[in-house]
């Protein structure tokens, strides 16, 4: 139900004169050339090229264990892995490991399982807007912004503990979303949820293609995989298959 | 018919509440050393412990491993080697801290390191490594992710520092070696108590040890106050 909806949402964004057609603001924004990753001597992928254009949606499948977390946490600067070439924005980048600072900040990972810094919902979100050092009183405009979006205005002081799973899951959210990446990757967000808080989850998906991030999304959820206008790969036997 | 405990026991609390001057005056050495021991090892040691927690390099298992054992070494070793250090001949000699209350607190400050860097680590190692994670996805530098991992450990930290406190204010060894037990000067609740008792003098240690277990019952209470039931919501989150 509340994915129709969306669908219908999405659709008036695209058709809305104003606002670019998909096609025509698609460009690079991700190339990755000879990406292998290896666990001791067995070799988890070999892939030869990833491609990822802007103000577009993919979904990474696979099979458990075929490595989608690893490949997801390789492109957002957390885990090691050989790289023949990597560029980005039109830009090479010479240095993988550590990631560049602007690098840092242009691709945010979600984890599978958010963890929340253990001080409120609005810090939380807030967090990555001041380690951008911004004047506090746009943070605040940020946040409160960025809570209304996720549907989280009502728990901005509460104690990130006591939330559910769904809730986490939105305030992870809304913590990559107000950073404006260009670059999101999104690890299995809908694995821990069921019910509404999944639907929930669901519609704020295509939104954040709007607002300008391409996103990467590791999932099984078929209505995830279903969304209109996203894009579909597989990481299978160590490679990638776009279909 | 009294028993020689109560009646010692007694004199003890006498002593403490008609503010005895020297036994005050040991108090106050003791607890100014320890705490500037303490304060003067904390960044350095909380530093190392994050470091070797967090980082992957060639010597780390050897670094964890001479860090635990550090634990092991009795007080009255270090005291030794830095009696040997700090003594005229010494290379640290010309500082003149040997019998002087600076030279105790450079021996607080070698106690206590060990205990804050192995207690630091294992805090660090504790925590759940989607923190630092996170804070580097959100775009946080090499300083912030620490400082934010800090923090999320904290009762860890701060129970690390509560531990170092425990070890330099009741070792004895270091500061009787360093600080030669100087009335008035150097001598500390430790070497008071063990001067008194080899004079048969049971009252002032008596009372001496009432203020180590109130310092020890304080630190501890008020670590559990600053915990509340974190520790019950981290496990539940």
């Amino acid at each position: 139900m509340s994915i129709s909806i969306h669908t219908s949402i999405s659709a008036a964004v695209y058709e809305n004169e104003n606002v670019p057609k998909r096609d025509e603001r698609r460009k690079a924004l991700l190339g990755v050339r000879g990406l292998r990753k290896r666990h001791g001597e067995r070799l988890l992928f070999d892939i030869e090229r990833i491609e990822i254009a802007t103000h577009s949606a993919y979904v990474l499948t696979g099979i458990n264990g075929a490595g989608k977390s690893t490949l997801l946490r390789v492109l957002g600067g957390l885990e090691r892995a050989e790289i023949d070439s990597l560029r980005f924005d039109t830009e090479d980048v010479l240095r993988v490991h550590p990631y560049p600072r602007a690098l840092r900040e242009a691709i945010v990972y979600v984890h599978q399982h958010p963890i929340l810094f253990s001080t409120s919902v609005a810090h939380n979100i807030g967090y990555g807007l001041q380690m951008r050092k911004l004047p506090q009183d746009e943070i605040a405009r940020a946040v409160e912004a960025a809570m209304a979006w996720a549907g989280v205005t009502h728990l901005q002081g509460t104690d990130p503990t006591k939330l559910s799973g769904g809730e986490k899951q939105r305030v992870a959210l809304a913590r990559a979303r107000v950073l404006q990446p260009k670059l999101l990757l999104l690890d299995e967000p809908t694995s821990n949820l069921d019910g509404a808080a999944r639907e929930q989850v669901i519609e704020l998906i295509p939104t954040m293609v709007e607002a300008g991030s391409s996103i990467v999304i590791a999932c099984h959820d078929r209505d995830l995989i279903g969304l209109p206008g996203v894009q579909r790969i597989k990481l299978r036997d160590g490679h990638l298959e776009y279909r | 018919m009294s028993l020689p405990l109560f009646d010692t026991t007694l004199h003890a609390f006498a002593l403490l509440f008609s503010g005895d001057p020297a036994l005050w005056a040991i108090i106050w050495v003791s607890l100014k050393t320890s705490v500037l021991g303490l304060l003067l090892a904390a960044p350095p040691a909380i530093l190392l412990g994050y470091v070797i927690a967090m980082y992957r390099f060639r010597g780390r298992r050897i670094a964890i491993w001479l860090a635990q054992a550090a634990l092991s070494l009795p007080t009255v070793l270090i005291g030794l080697l830095l009696y040997l250090l700090l003594s005229r001949s010494g290379p640290l000699g010309d500082f003149r801290w040997l019998f002087s209350q600076p030279g105790i607190v450079f021996g607080q400050l070698v106690v206590a390191l060990p205990v804050l860097l192995a207690f630091t680590l294992a805090a660090v190692q504790a925590l759940d490594p989607r923190y630092a994670e996170t804070a580097v996805a959100l775009g946080a530098s090499r300083r912030q992710v620490m400082l934010r991992v800090l923090y999320e450990g904290r009762f860890g930290v701060m129970a690390a520092v509560l531990s170092g406190f425990g070890r330099v204010i009741s070792e004895v060894g270091c500061a009787l070696m360093v600080g030669g037990n100087i009335e008035g000067q150097t001598r500390t609740i430790t070497t008071a108590i063990a001067l008194e008792t080899s004079k048969g003098e049971f009252a002032q240690g008596i009372a001496l040890g009432i203020v180590l277990v109130t310092l020890a019952l304080l630190m501890n209470g008020a670590l559990m106050l600053l915990q509340g039931d974190a520790h019950v919501a981290r496990n539940r989150g």
